[in-house]
């Protein structure tokens, strides 16, 4: 038996678990599904009419695009943000239930125990992200097979980076309750300072461009590194970009090793 | 490791060491409290040692250690010949581990909890098959093999946790205080497990247990309180040698009990007017006979017990630890 085959049964144990864990917890999946409908059906198609000026008795859209496809791309990232974030649940779940005992006192390497978690967690972020991807058609966002591919690396890379943030976060909180107000105090106000639900640049006409955003706003938007997965996803989906169409895949990736790299350091200590 | 030559490597010296389990010098401190200080114990292969001490005696430092968890700040401990903190993934492949607390997956069936457990321990397919078959047979839990474990009772789920441990056929069971907040039947059962796999299959079993019966069908007792190894020894041995015994009687009247306490003055008062004396051997319980045996209504001798050697030891019962339990058990949930 060689020593490559334990390594993959166990990491691919740990894998399967979230995997199936995912499925039996109705929570998670009703949340998956009705969270990318509210926000793209219903705000989606409730602003959908606001999102464009009149120039010399014209109307066009702020950006190229209708609400709808602009929303589109970062309802994806926020149903990633969702699962990935709250993946510290299940981490604290393991650790107060005592479940995480059994596997540290495995042969399995703690490295390998983090690794097969994170990519279970990274996986079925994945499929909530791609439960809104099907809803293509319905945002009125025509895809190709190459940009489907392209999106699915993205948004592993994402879900990987964002749960092993969640671990991170799971590591420094010790209780279920403490992470409520986390969820809502982190993965709501991110995702509304990262230019998701408005573009930055809102000029369509010159009496616009004179009202533009405060700096603060606009500083808060540049900051937040879930701008530029957002970019990087428009980037992909509608081939519309706000920043360099490099740079937002780069966060990405930085973000996931950053992130998975920490995340180790805090498991070996525990 | 090649040939069979007379002279013998490090790696083979350790091997055919019949000893499985060897601690040697191992302290431990928390923050400045000092936990385990210079334990060393030693349990041959196929040999059973039971682990008694109160609360805070270091017992679950000693066990965290024992289980990998922990790594002592001084000292060696060897598992099966393999260093824990050398050949960690080795030592740990050759141990199986019960918890005090549940440590099941309670959204996975108990087949699904095993199958984990083989796979994480790089068993092959064929071999998690066969033995989860036969580790379910083992603990009567076949029919149940389907079902959730969050339907399991406390029990079953002590059951699970054991054919779980077995599993991949480790040399050595550890046990953390097993059978807690279990009912006598079901702990009577766990324990007949316990024996026949340390009979089939050579095991060697460490348990932390604070029910005297079991400690007592253990071949060895380690007492341990305040970190130290107080004493070492067969339950025999250890009752001949610091077991006392108690003499409950009953005086005829108030002139007789006023004599007695005059003359042990250290007796105890037990309910319905009877007095507790503890002496130490059979000498002092002739004198005893003999002076006051024709004026007593009622007497009763316990003989030296594990309770009695536990409380000469540590000077605490070691009944009214289970009142505490379930405190316990919370704190420890949140130590890893």
């Amino acid at each position: 038996m060689s020593k490559f085959s334990t390594l993959r049964r166990g990491i691919y144990a740990v894998w399967l678990r979230e995997i199936m864990r995912s499925f039996r917890d109705r929570g998670q999946l009703i949340g998956g599904v009705s969270r990318p409908i509210i926000w793209l059906l219903i705000l989606g198609i409730g602003l959908n009419p606001y999102f464009r000026g009149e120039i010399y008795g014209e109307v066009r859209f702020v950006i190229p695009f209708t609400y709808l496809q602009f929303l589109f791309p970062a309802v994806i990232v926020l149903n990633i943000m969702y699962t990935s974030i709250l993946f510290a649940v299940s981490m604290i779940w393991d650790r107060e239930f005592g479940f995480l005992r059994e596997v540290l006192v495995s042969p399995m390497p703690r490295w390998a125990v983090l690794f097969g978690k994170i990519l279970g967690g990274s996986t079925v972020a994945t499929m909530h992200g791609l439960l809104v991807l099907i809803l293509a058609r319905f945002a009125d966002v025509t895809l190709g097979w190459d940009q489907v591919a392209l999106a699915l690396v993205l948004m592993f890379l994402l879900s990987f980076g964002l749960t092993s943030f969640g671990v991170i976060l799971a590591s420094r909180v010790r209780s279920f309750e403490g992470f409520g107000v986390f969820s809502n105090t982190i993965i709501l106000p991110l995702y509304f300072c990262s230019s998701s639900v408005f573009p930055l640049d809102p000029s369509l006409t010159r009496t616009q461009a004179a009202a533009t955003y405060p700096e603060w706003l606009t500083l808060l938007v540049q900051i937040n590194p879930i701008t530029y997965a957002v970019d990087a996803m428009r980037g992909a989906l509608i081939s519309y970009s706000q920043f360099d169409p490099l740079l937002g895949p780069g966060i990405i990736a930085a973000g996931a090793v950053l992130f998975f790299a920490i995340a180790l350091v805090d498991f070996q200590r525990q | 490791m090649r040939g069979a030559g007379p002279r013998l490597t490090n790696g083979e010296r350790s091997e055919v060491s019949s000893d499985a389990i060897v601690l040697e010098g191992i302290s431990h401190r928390y923050g400045g409290r000092l936990a385990l200080d210079n334990v060393s114990l030693s349990v041959p292969q196929g040999h059973s040692m039971a682990l008694l001490g109160p609360n805070g005696a270091g017992k679950s430092t000693l066990m965290n250690i024992m289980c990998t968890v922990l790594r002592p700040a001084a000292g060696s401990a060897i598992l099966a010949g393999h260093d824990i903190r050398r050949q960690s993934a080795d030592a740990r492949s050759q141990i199986g581990v019960v918890f005090q607390e549940d440590t099941l997956d309670d959204r996975l069936s108990a087949w699904e909890n095993l199958e984990f457990h083989g796979l994480v321990y790089g068993m092959d397919k064929p071999a998690r098959v066969r033995r989860i078959e036969e580790m379910l047979a083992l603990v009567e839990l076949t029919e149940w093999a389907e079902n959730p474990v969050r339907t399991f009772s406390g029990g079953m789920k002590r059951r699970l946790e054991i054919a779980r441990a077995l599993m991949h056929e480790p040399r050595i069971l550890i046990l953390d205080e097993p059978t807690v907040g279990l009912d006598a039947q079901t702990r009577g059962k766990i324990w007949s497990y316990l024996v026949q796999q340390r009979r089939e299959r050579n095991l060697t079993v460490f348990v932390s247990t604070h029910y005297i019966e079991e400690a007592e069908s253990c071949e060895a007792i380690c007492v341990i309180d305040q970190g130290r190894v107080q004493a070492v020894g067969a339950p025999e041995t250890l009752k001949a040698q610091y077991g006392t015994s108690l003499i409950r009687c009953l005086p005829r009247d108030a002139g007789i009990r006023r004599r007695l306490l005059e003359k042990w003055p250290g007796a105890q008062q037990l309910s319905g007017d009877r007095l507790g004396i503890t002496v130490d051997d059979g000498t002092s319980i002739d004198a005893f006979l003999g002076e006051f045996g024709s004026s007593l209504k009622e007497i009763q001798i316990d003989e030296p017990s594990l309770e009695t050697v536990f409380l000469a030891l540590t000077g605490r019962e070691l009944r009214e630890r289970d009142e505490v339990k379930p405190n316990a058990r919370g704190k420890r949930n949140k130590r890893l």
